[in-house]
């Protein structure tokens, strides 16, 4: 997925085209949905049953994980140009999705925590680090993030755990916690303190291997316990006076909080459209029930709340996904505004998955509270899906990187950059490798709101429906135009932790003004390609109405039909088991 | 055994005694805090990780004397004040919920016997429950849920019997109690004259023909008897029967609308223990060099969750004392309330869980895990007794005539009053005027211009400086601005509402987006109506940190700025000042826990020291 510069020229692909790249990620998608075959068959290893056994024991699926093994997950993790898979980010948001729709623990204890591991040492370990790490993944091994310390939570750079210099390279000294797969990861990657200046320039990573660590002087803390991804191993690492030799330093000594923060726009931007794939079956759990529950002489489904609110929820789930696309695919295309971006999916897509959810839990009614069953497994992704706010991207963490931009991109941006390139709301296009080297931290420039603006003279307004469409997204620009006005309002105060909660509240109508803008762009994209549905304006209709509504704007009078089009679009996809997402994926091969 | 000064009905002392009792089982439990009490934070915790009963804490409840009032005095209970019930129930849940709703599940079972039984029935129930015997209600079944038309357990008339077949499923209870109020299919055909209830001993009947079902699995109280029993065949004596045949529909509905009132104190209790444990961890914690507290972001979020608290105190209070005052309109009253508290408490709690961050996920590290549990827990409240889909429906049934009586000015207004007036005593419940319908309309919303006045003409006198002593000209101007506003949205929505028929339960969307409104707007008007008829003893003669809460409109204009927010959403809101209100809100809720009271409108002392020594000591910021 990796390229320095050199490979910038982007091809335009024709959406319908199939290329070589959309083949690949649709087989890859197909076996993982072979392997893990029916949910509801009571003897699948794999499904739901032996999935809540699992997680009520505590443990991760013994059998999901061999699957994953045999089907060589890790690779997704690993660049192709070092021998892996991984070409492009929305593919592998894409992929473990799959993952992710039976099991956030499989999906994080597997696989996204070896991911978020190595991605530091991919954007800025030497060719030697890259090699190793490349092949402990491809043999299976599993690399853990080990960046946490519970005192300083996501204010990590005050984190405390030291490599202190010594002949010949460090010794690392204290406490790492909460570390998913602390306790039997191969290869640690290590956030430490290097100096004892307070600052951003105190900190660098390492890179060790387990098994070449003495025993005498480290050990594994005791597993936590947690209210969801109850079976991944989440435990600590403390080291007593470890040596290390230098070679273990991944990129510059003090570049580690710079590194972290460009590893977080990957992961930011990558691992919330992993999660929505335990929205998908929460979705889909909640559709059974409705289709076949009896409730005052007809189905739950033919109640016009319960197929809103079903209809809602999937609308949501298309909303993150065009936000996750237009995100994982700037990393590719528009490395230097992914700061913004990334922190924008990982704090919106997230927050509207977990609402979707509590909406769902009202129509599963009782069921939503009984852990075992054909719906017990919803529960599990009610208690799993909050563990995606926590952690080093937490949702404040992620708009307090937003609000410090936002009076520049206001100054600079809005309403003067050019639009971003069609691809970026292409999923099925193929991408150029991402110039990783080309992250930057900070970059004053916004291409997807500009698309925004680009589209509102663009937009077809032939039918009724069309000109719809048309009226959100001069909405959405006035909406814009307001929040530039605010932002240069922001006091230099609101740019810290003291920021007030109007600048969180800009933060998050910022993020909504985004995810309009992917909606837009992707069904601008679609509208004469393939997909029939995608094509059609209805679910642009209804989903910008629900950001409409998010933002606080009067709602116009929208047709019926979209709504319609809509609930049809959701009791289809459950019938002919598609994903709920914008692949229409076939979920039983 | 019994210490019981609360329960006098003597007149003008009565609002402050009131809270006594609640104080007391609360000296009687101890400290939770401490582990070494029977009724501890701790035993809570581990009994719902084991999924175990909390047995030997609901003995020391029945030893106190709690399950006599879950019996109407008139039945030799001590049951005559129900808002002396909901903050009994609230001292509970505010400890663990699995304990309260374990416990108090007896009160649900027995409602329909203090609503349709016979005196004689009622006495012998109210004798088994004062020794401790629990009662359930058996109302779902696995295929129907809410669909209560749809039952299918059958009672069958056999001679002076009834031969009970079918099951019923997710039953508090069902297993450990030993009696049963069963909703009953009696007529073949159904249809709503077609159920009856019957009133079932357990150990009355043949062995074989019951048996109890297996504990359910939940997500949260675990630890709660959740089950279910299936009948064969059993027979049961025609004495049973509670009410007249056929009748079973109506007396459950009626019974409903009682324990629909009681969750709120569910959910008050939790969102009290939520709000605490938040409060605890960001006055400790620091982050980016500032106690969490201190950062402003933070500070707007606990603000508004303890505005919310008090909101749905505030409605709580009031519908508890209209099962009393507005009996004939308690089909609004509790589907409003079991609408709103339970929703808003489990927003409120997510909001909390967020301060708290990766500590509210992981259960050692900080409070035991206590906030994913109460997280847990709390969302039974929103499903159990009529959901939030029954009870929006119920409201929606009710549009066409709400919507008319608010344009003549109908509902019993001096009801109302009564309701909100906490130093009056209050009338005895007569559940023969309970109705499935609110035939002249909603006395809460009639009330609204009323306290309008009040509050204007109060804030006039303020602008002057002849306001309440010590108070800041023109400190009653935003709550005013705010309480306008809500007249404003009340009169829209009753507007909208009168020209409605929506079906029920199949409405439509904006059927239920209106019956959401006119909940807010409900509980606004029991906000004002509490204001304007307890301002100045409150202020005056309360106790504690309560009594600074009730000055220049505080807690008033803060709870009506967060009734406002959700009603038109936060940037349709215009600006009335409350940033103040909330400010000041803010820092009576580190008093209040600085000093060992509960957050709270009344004055309600808490067992054992809150805050920890050393953090006092320290100086804890607020």
């Amino acid at each position: 997925m990796l390229s320095e510069t050199t490979t910038q020229t982007t091809t335009v692909v024709e959406p319908e085209a199939e290329t070589a790249q959309e083949a690949a990620a649709q087989a890859r998608v197909e076996q993982l949905e072979r392997g893990f075959g029916d949910p509801y068959d009571p003897d699948n290893p794999t499904g739901v049953h032996a999935l809540l056994e699992a997680d009520e024991a505590a443990e991760i699926s013994e059998a999901g994980e061999a699957l994953l093994d045999e089907v060589g997950l890790n690779a997704d993790f690993v660049p192709v140009q070092l021998g892996g898979r991984l070409d492009r980010l929305d593919t592998l948001a894409r992929v473990m999705r799959s993952v992710f729709r039976r099991d956030v623990t499989l999906g994080l204890g597997y696989g996204a925590t070896s991911f978020m591991a190595a991605i530091g040492v991919w954007t800025s370990g030497s060719p030697r680090q890259q090699r190793e790490l490349a092949a402990a993944l491809l043999r299976g091994e599993k690399a853990a993030v080990a960046y946490h310390e519970l005192a300083h939570g996501n204010d990590f750079v005050r984190n405390e755990f030291a490599a202190e210099r010594a002949p010949g390279g460090f010794r690392l000294r204290g406490a790492k916690e909460v570390i998913n797969n602390a306790d039997r990861a191969e290869v640690l990657s290590l956030f430490c303190r290097t100096s004892p200046v307070p600052g951003s320039r105190s900190h660098s990573v390492l890179m060790v291997r387990r098994s070449e660590l003495d025993p005498a002087r480290w050990r594994t803390l005791p597993r936590y316990t947690a209210v969801g991804v109850r079976g991944c191993h989440l435990a600590g690492l403390e080291f007593d006076d470890h040596p290390v030799p230098e070679s273990a330093l991944v990129g510059e000594p003090g570049q580690g909080v710079e590194l972290a923060l460009r590893s977080f726009q990957v992961t930011r931007s990558a691992v919330p459209g992993m999660a929505i794939g335990a929205a998908d079956s929460g979705l889909r759990t909640a559709v059974r029930f409705a289709v076949g529950r009896e409730l005052y002489r007809g189905a739950v489904m033919q109640l016009p709340q319960a197929r809103i609110t079903l209809a809602a929820a999937f609308l949501d789930l298309l909303i993150c996904d065009c936000l996750s696309l237009a995100g994982t695919r700037a990393v590719h295309l528009l490395p230097e505004e992914t700061s913004v971006y990334s922190a924008a999916v990982k704090y919106l897509v997230p927050k509207i998955l977990n609402e979707a959810m509590y909406e769902l839990s009202i129509v599963l009614g009782a069921r939503f509270y009984v852990r075992e069953g054909e719906f017990g497994i919803f529960q599990k992704h009610v208690r799993d899906l909050p563990v995606l706010s926590l952690g080093h991207a937490g949702s404040a963490a992620c708009q307090a990187t937003i609000i410090p931009q936002l009076s520049r991109l206001a100054r600079r941006s809005w309403f003067i950059d050019g639009p971003a390139p069609a691809e970026l709301f292409r999923p099925r296009a193929d991408l150029p490798l991402a110039p990783v080297d080309r992250l930057s931290l900070a970059s004053g420039r916004d291409s997807l709101s500009a698309s925004l603006v680009a589209m509102v003279e663009d937009l077809p307004s032939s039918t009724p429906t069309e000109r719809v469409v048309q009226g959100f997204a001069l909405r959405m620009m006035d909406e814009l135009r307001q929040l530039q006005e605010e932002a240069l309002e922001l006091s230099p105060k609101d740019r810290t932790a003291l920021a007030s909660p109007a600048s969180f509240a800009l933060a998050d109508r910022y993020t909504v003004l985004l995810a309009a803008a992917a909606v837009l762009g992707v069904w601008y994209e679609a509208r004469n390609g393939a997909d029939a549905f995608l094509a059609d304006p209805s679910w642009t209709v209804e989903a910008l109405y629900r950001l409409a509504r998010r933002l606080g704007q009067k709602l116009p009078e929208v047709p019926p039909s979209c709504a319609e089009r809509v609930q049809e679009e959701v009791l289809r996809r459950f019938r002919e088991q598609r994903s709920y997402d914008l692949y229409d994926a076939r979920l039983t091969v | 055994m019994v210490g019981l000064d609360g329960a006098g009905r003597n007149g003008e002392k009565q609002g402050r005694t009131r809270y006594r009792l609640a104080e007391r089982v609360e000296e009687y439990l101890g400290d939770p805090a401490d582990a070494g009490t029977v009724f501890s934070y701790a035993r809570c915790i581990a009994l719902d990780e084991r999924e175990e009963f909390p047995a030997e804490i609901c003995r020391g409840l029945d030893a106190w004397g709690v399950p006599e009032y879950y019996v109407p005095a008139q039945f030799g209970g001590r049951l005559d004040d129900y808002e002396q019930m909901v903050q009994l129930m609230r001292a509970l849940a505010r400890r663990d919920l699995t304990v309260a709703i374990g416990h108090g599940k007896t009160y649900l079972g027995a409602a329909c016997v203090w609503v349709a039984g016979t005196r004689e029935q009622a006495e012998r129930l109210g004798a088994q429950i004062r020794a401790g015997r629990l009662v359930s209600l058996g109302l779902t079944e696995r295929g129907h849920g809410s669909d209560l038309l749809a039952g299918e357990v059958a009672g069958d008339r056999d001679g002076a019997h009834y031969r009970v077949t079918g099951e019923k499923w997710l039953i508090n209870n069902a297993t450990r109690g030993d009696l049963l109020t069963l909703l009953t299919r009696t007529e073949p055909d159904g249809g709503p004259r077609g159920f009856s209830v019957l009133l079932v001993d357990k150990r009355e009947l043949a062995a074989d023909s019951y048996r109890c079902l297996d504990k359910v699995r939940t997500h949260g109280i675990r630890g709660a008897d959740i089950s279910g029993i299936s009948f064969d065949g059993a027979l049961v004596s025609g004495e049973a029967l509670v009410g007249a045949p056929g009748s079973g529909l109506e007396t459950v509905l009626k019974a409903l609308q009682l324990t629909r009132i009681l969750c709120s104190a569910l959910s008050l209790g939790a969102g009290d223990h939520a709000l605490t444990l938040a409060l605890d961890f960001v006055r400790e914690r620091v982050l980016y060099g500032h106690r969490l507290i201190e950062l402003p972001k933070t500070r707007a979020a606990l603000a508004a969750s303890a505005a919310d608290l008090l909101m749905a105190e505030a409605l709580a209070v009031t519908a508890a004392r209209a099962v009393h005052t507005l009996t004939e309109e308690l089909s609004v009253v509790s589907a409003v309330v079991k609408y709103l508290v339970p929703t808003e408490t489990d927003a409120l709690i997510a909001r909390l869980s967020r301060q708290v961050g990766a500590r509210a996920f992981l259960k050692e590290v900080y409070a035991r895990g206590m906030i994913q549990k109460i997280d847990r827990d709390h969302r039974v409240v929103g499903i159990f007794d009529g959901n939030t889909q029954v009870n929006l429906s119920s409201l929606i049934s009710q549009f066409g005539v709400l919507g008319r009586a608010y344009a003549r000015g109908g509902g019993d207004a001096g009801g109302a009053a009564a309701a909100f007036s906490l130093g009056d005593a209050l009338p005895a419940f007569a559940p023969e005027r309970l109705s499935l319908i609110a035939r002249t309309g909603s006395g809460v919303l009639a009330s609204l211009p009323d306290s309008v006045g009040v509050l204007r003409e109060a804030a006039a006198r303020s602008e002057t400086g002849g306001g309440e002593p010590g108070s800041l000209p023109g400190s009653l101007r935003g709550a005013l601005a705010a309480a306008e506003l809500l007249c404003e949205s009340a009169e829209r929505v009753h507007a909208e509402i009168a020209g409605r028929r929506d079906p029920v339960p199949a409405a439509e969307p904006r059927a239920f987006e209106l019956a959401r409104k006119y909940a807010l707007c409900f509980a606004g008007a029991a906000c004002l109506g509490l204001w304007a008829r307890n301002r100045d003893a409150e202020a005056q003669a309360g106790a504690g940190t309560a009594r600074h809460l009730w000055h220049d409109g505080t807690w008033l204009h803060a709870a009506l700025d967060r009734v406002l927010t959700k009603l038109r959403g936060p940037r349709r809101v215009p600006d009335t000042g409350a940033a103040a209100a909330y400010e000041r809100l803010l820092n009576h809720l580190c008093a209040a826990r600085d000093r060992g009271e509960l957050f709270s409108l009344l004055p309600l002392a808490l067992a054992g020291p809150t805050t920890d020594r050393r953090a006092r000591a320290g100086g804890t910021p607020c």
